[in-house]
């Protein structure tokens, strides 16, 4: 457990640069400022490691990286999406508190690769402490002489700035990022062109999840087959995850893909006493539900979580247990859809708020006998035909909950009330 | 180049790279929904409306904002397409008002029309609907933003077209809104098309509010005559009134736009004092008579008045029509007499400063490099300066020089401040440091000229550019010394292979130069005119107080007791009823068929919107039956196509009658340089009732530099000649600018 970003969790000072360096920091990046490391070199580690995106679409990274095109003229940027908002993931967060150099580190190696020489963590606006901590970080990198223009005498540039958001969760998709980091409102921007070839002001951009830049130094350090053994089969390596909700214990593990659900949640403190799992959202609220039986037979990877029915997503687990209302979290995660949808785009803006209208009709025990097939048929009609994801991720919750739970639904709606009696 | 070749609905088409699915689609007449998507707009894809199946793509993808690619297997009507197109249509109406009883949009509405096929007669929205909050946008265009649809096309014409960013989506969700960022209204010289672009009843135009439904309405082709370019347009008509005026596209002339002048000027066609009948005075005394009484009553009154032929003078609006001008000079000519002006408010009228222009609308978009002289282009030419606005985007620079700072929708590089009295001066010193540059030898009248780096930098902006323009605009008209203005232009293209845009000769100036509606062979001029022996005028459209140089000099001559004078006019205003002897009702704009010379000198005729109201009659009707009466001979037309063969067949030019003159001493005096705000520009406008709502209509200030406000003891708020002085600092000194819609005074 915690082998790759939060390796550090137990040193004293984790965050500093001393204890970074102390633990093979920035080794990786002094190599590459040597001239001891080529882009190719990294891009083939990369790719044996079987690193994906840890963002939530699980993209191969090396992959990624090698679609800019690196020899074309002109500015290109390295973005690192540290707007994390999904609903019950906070791992990032805490990389940025006690590892903020495995992100500064990661994302020069990528400048390197790419042929960036400017970087931007766009920051989460509500993460005021992980912001200072970086700037600090960044400020400590600076004043060792590992960024700047011709770093260390050699012919490697990259200078990295932070950027605080404003609180909208939409910002978290990569081009409504970029759109908010240029300053302009944070709405997606449509595809393609993609950010690769028209990205921050109009020039090649790569953007990428605090977790997977966090990975790569030492994914580099220790070689990109050891990293791929830790996990198991297209699913390399080691992966943060979020375990809230209805857990003794909720808190942040770094595990090796493959780790078996039950055992996560064991690592969470398992559930309260005389408490039994209800149902599991394994990637964050975007994702699809599982229900308990479900869960309990799934490892956490890309594959097995597929099968199971759901997404790995972000790794934000979130646990419940039977004393969840279904009626009532479905319409809290819909009202949140629905707030913080841009609004930019038809199904989305129109189809979150009758969702949302709908759920919270039957939530105040007006609900009627034909609302669930309408609710259905209006998620439906949402998935897939929006600029961004956020439309997809405002149904896929409605349709997986009351598919796993239509009983409970029908019951509220008949009866005006919860079918489970201690909401807790 | 054609170089992919692909699918659409099982038919096997060409097309470039990069091109979007939609464009292929509506050059193949395929029908595809959409609402967000404007061909002269970029693309936002948001209404999501477009989407179509593509084979392969698990999700149907928006037809505006996907490129064509080689093997592409698209369909429109599939049933992935046409849920896809369904669902978005269910959405995008269970917020919508359904208020179409009550729309103004209603019958030509995009989301009616669209939502006919793809819509459901039953809504399944059990929730309450939206409203939103309506801010006031000014007096041109009404909102009901409860039946916006957020398409954003109005947003991404203000920032594209417009080059003013005035309307914005704010807020996000359910709540976003397109809302102006400011309270004073929408400013822009091109809003209306605002009104163009909504595909809904959101933004609609406010002087046609609840007047008719749009399907009792004609549509009738016309032209725009405010300006140069000439806007082709839609008059809308219901019951004989002209009720709309919309755009009709023409690409070379002004795209899909118009300016809003062009579209709300139709409203001065109903104001009170429209002339309805024929009117002659008698003792001072006005009295409706019937034509045949007033026609008498004119004609023995100018054969009375008028010893000789060159005591006969006729004066028309530089917006009358080819066809009036044509007659005019006929009827002129047969009497003998050489004394007809339409430059009426030309300071100058030494020689003819026709100055041709040598480029077009549609290359005005290619130029390089501008330098733009007496001109507040945004205003008086605005499709012209669209054209301007697209090259500047291009990467066009420009300079202007000019008697105040104005405000352009686009960067000037250098703005040069220069008095009416020192123009000639400042031209002589740029074409001397053309000279320097080009290493040309230097005329003797430049040998004193100093030159400084503004200078320089004007030579060395045209001489850099490949394709420069000089744009001269109508402020020259009331420079005394325009014909020097012109000659040194014409020397300064010359010498920098720049085009020229005339731009003074607005309105329909080009057919009366076409058909030689100026003085020849010792004819006298409109200055000559007034301040000479004419006993009898015969007026066509002309204001006394708004259209002459010096209004004070017309009004006085009108006046004269035994001065005699016929007035057509489609307006009995003060001026004209003080001055006149006899009104003719004329019509007005739309009333009349006619024809428009434009910029690129193209003559675009035009028929009859509606027929005049109460007895007015057509300009040219009323000419040929004076003709008549006067027993001339060669009127005997029976149509006004007739009128425009004629017109376009002879050739009349009529001769400089001086040589440029460019030396010239600089006047120390302060000069007051009078220009009339744009929605002043012609009677029809400045009766037209919303457009003086607007804040271009209410431009009224003196503008003077601190300086010169201290030299002419002015102070701020004072009134200059009924105008308040604004003390600004982006004038220039040594002069007065009154920017108004008032009349001039003296």
């Amino acid at each position: 457990m915690n082998e790759v970003c939060f390796k550090n969790l137990d040193k004293e000072n984790p965050a500093s640069l001393a204890t970074y360096e102390l633990t093979g920091g920035y080794k990786v990046w002094r190599k590459i400022l040597n001239g001891e490391l080529s882009p190719d070199q990294i891009l083939a580690e990369l790719k044996t490691s079987g690193l994906r995106g840890r963002g939530g679409a699980g993209f191969p990274t090396g992959l990624k990286w090698s679609f800019m095109p690196r020899n074309q003229e002109g500015q290109k940027y390295v973005v690192c999406n540290s707007d994390e908002g999904e609903p019950g993931t906070c791992h990032d967060r805490d990389i940025l508190r006690y590892n903020p150099h495995s992100v500064i580190e990661g994302m020069a190696i990528a400048g390197y690769v790419m042929n960036a020489t400017v970087g931007y963590n766009y920051i989460r606006g509500e993460f005021m402490e992980p912001y200072y901590r970086f700037e600090e970080a960044i400020k400590d990198v600076y004043d060792a002489g590992l960024l700047g223009t011709n770093i260390m005498g050699s012919s490697v540039s990259f200078d990295l700035y932070t950027h605080l958001g404003a609180g909208a969760y939409i910002c978290g998709e990569e081009t409504a990022l970029l759109e908010s980091l240029e300053g302009k409102k944070g709405q997606p921007r449509f595809k393609p062109p993609f950010p690769a070839n028209v990205g921050l002001y109009g020039k090649p951009t790569t953007i990428n999840n605090t977790e997977s830049f966090a990975s790569v130094p030492e994914i580099l350090s220790r070689g990109g087959q050891w990293f791929a053994d830790l996990g198991v089969e297209n699913s390399g390596g080691t992966k943060c995850f979020s375990v809230t909700g209805n857990v003794r214990k909720p808190a942040n593990f770094e595990v090796p893909m493959g780790t078996p659900f039950s055992e996560l949640l064991e690592l969470a403190g398992g559930l309260k006493k005389g408490r039994k799992l209800k149902a599991v959202i394994p990637g964050g609220s975007s994702t699809p539900l599982l229900t308990a039986k479900t869960a309990m037979k799934m490892t956490m990877d890309y594959d097995s979580i597929e099968n199971a029915g759901s997404m790995l997503g972000a790794g934000s687990v979130i646990i419940m247990d039977d004393s969840t209302c279904m009626v009532k979290t479905l319409t809290r995660l819909a009202h949140f859809y629905y707030d913080e949808s841009c609004g930019q785009c038809t199904p989305c803006r129109e189809g979150t708020g009758w969702l949302y209208r709908m759920l919270q009709r039957i939530l105040d025990g007006n609900g009627k006998s034909d609302d669930l097939d309408l609710l259905m048929s209006v998620q439906e009609k949402i998935i897939g035909n929006t600029i961004c994801a956020l439309g997809d991720a405002a149904a896929t919750p409605v349709e997986s909950f009351i598919r796993h739970f239509r009983p409970e639904f029908e019951y509220y709606i008949k009866h005006g009330k919860s079918m489970v009696e201690i909401d807790g | 180049m054609v170089d992919i070749e692909f699918e659409i609905d099982g038919k096997l088409v060409n097309a470039n790279q990069g091109d979007s699915i939609i464009s292929i689609a509506d050059r193949e007449g395929i029908d595809v929904p959409r609402f967000c998507y404007h061909k002269k707009l970029s693309v936002a894809a948001n209404c999501r409306m477009c989407l179509v199946d593509i084979e392969g793509n698990p999700k149907a993808q928006p037809a505006c904002s996907t490129p064509v690619a080689n093997g592409m297997k698209i369909y429109t009507k599939n049933d992935k397409a046409k849920n896809a197109q369904k669902a978005v249509m269910e959405f995008l109406l269970i917020n919508h008002p359904l208020d179409c009883p009550i729309c103004d949009q209603g019958g030509e509405c995009e989301l009616q029309d669209v939502a006919m096929d793809y819509g459901s007669d039953v809504s399944k929205f059990n929730e309450g609907k939206r409203i939103v909050a309506d801010k006031g946008i000014g007096a041109l265009i009404q909102t009901d933003m409860t039946r916006c649809i957020h398409c954003t096309r109005c947003v991404r014409f203000g920032a594209e077209v417009a080059g003013i960013v005035e309307m914005g989506l704010t807020g996000r969700g359910e709540d976003v809104k397109i809302e102006p960022f400011l309270t004073e209204g929408i400013q822009s010289e091109l809003s209306g098309n605002m009104i163009d672009v909504c595909p809904v009843g959101a933004l609609t135009s406010k002087p046609f509010r609840y007047e008719a439904r749009t399907w009792q309405m004609n549509a009738i082709q016309s032209i725009a005559r405010h300006d140069l370019v000439g806007s082709n347009i839609y008059t809308q008509t219901y019951r004989g009134k002209v009720k709309r005026v919309v755009a009709r596209d023409n690409e070379v002339v002004n795209e899909t736009w118009i300016s809003d002048r062009d579209r709300f000027s139709y409203e001065g066609l109903n104001h009170e004092s429209r002339s309805l009948s024929p009117k002659i005075k008698k003792n001072n005394e006005w009295q409706d008579v019937s034509w045949e009484v007033a026609l008498d009553f004119a004609v023995s009154g100018l054969k009375e008045n008028t010893q000789m032929p060159s005591q006969f003078g006729v004066l028309a609006s530089k917006h009358s029509t080819l066809e009036e001008f044509y007659l005019l000079q006929k009827l002129t000519r047969s009497f003998g007499s050489e004394n007809i002006d339409y430059r009426l408010d030309k300071a100058d009228l030494s020689i003819d400063n026709s100055l041709s222009s040598t480029i077009t609308l549609a290359e005005l978009e290619s130029i390089d490099h501008a330098l733009i002289v007496n001109s507040y282009l945004r205003l008086e030419q605005p499709m012209i300066n669209h054209r301007i606005r697209k090259a500047t985007l291009s990467g066009a620079s420009v300079n202007t020089i000019n008697i105040k700072k104005f405000d352009f929708n686009y960067g000037i590089s250098l703005e040069v401040l220069s008095a009416p009295q020192r123009t000639v001066s400042m031209l002589q010193s740029v074409l001397k440091s053309l000279h320097e540059k080009t290493r040309t030898t230097l005329p003797k009248y430049l040998s004193k000229t100093k030159t400084d780096v503004t200078h320089n930098k004007i030579a060395d902006d045209l001489i850099a550019a490949e394709n420069p323009v000089i744009i001269l605009g109508e402020h020259i008209n009331s420079n005394p010394s325009s014909s020097n203005v012109v000659g040194l232009i014409s020397e300064i293209a010359a010498l920098s292979n720049a085009k020229i845009a005339n731009l003074s000769l607005t309105g329909n100036s080009l057919s009366a130069e076409r058909v030689g509606f100026k003085p020849a062979n010792g004819g006298s001029d409109v200055t000559s005119m007034l301040s000479g022996d004419t006993k009898s005028f015969l007026l066509m459209d002309v204001d006394p107080n708004y259209d002459f140089i010096s209004s004070k000099l017309a009004t006085d001559t009108f006046n004269k007791k035994n001065v005699f004078v016929v007035s057509l006019n489609s307006f009995e205003d003060e001026q004209t009823l003080s001055s006149a002897d006899v009104i003719l009702p004329l019509a007005c704009f739309y009333e009349s068929s006619g024809t428009h010379i434009n910029f690129d000198g193209v003559a675009q005729s035009f028929s009859a919107s509606v027929s005049s109201p109460g007895d007015s009659k057509p300009g040219w009707k009323i000419i040929k039956v004076l003709a008549d009466l006067l027993g001339f001979e060669g009127f005997d037309y029976t149509d006004s196509s007739q009128v425009a063969d004629d017109a376009l067949s002879i050739d009349i030019t009529v001769d400089n009658n001086s040589e440029v003159n460019i030396e010239v001493s600089e006047d120390s005096q302060v000069t007051a340089h009078w220009q009339n705000s744009p929605y002043a520009s012609d009677a029809i406008t400045r009766k037209a009732k919303a457009l003086q709502e607007t804040q271009i209509g209410k431009i009224n200030d003196a503008f003077v530099s601190d300086l010169t406000a201290k030299e002419l003891k002015l102070s701020e708020g004072d009134l200059y000649h009924g105008v308040p002085v604004s003390i600004n600092d982006s004038v220039a000194e040594g002069c007065v600018f009154v920017h108004t819609y008032q009349s001039r005074q003296g």
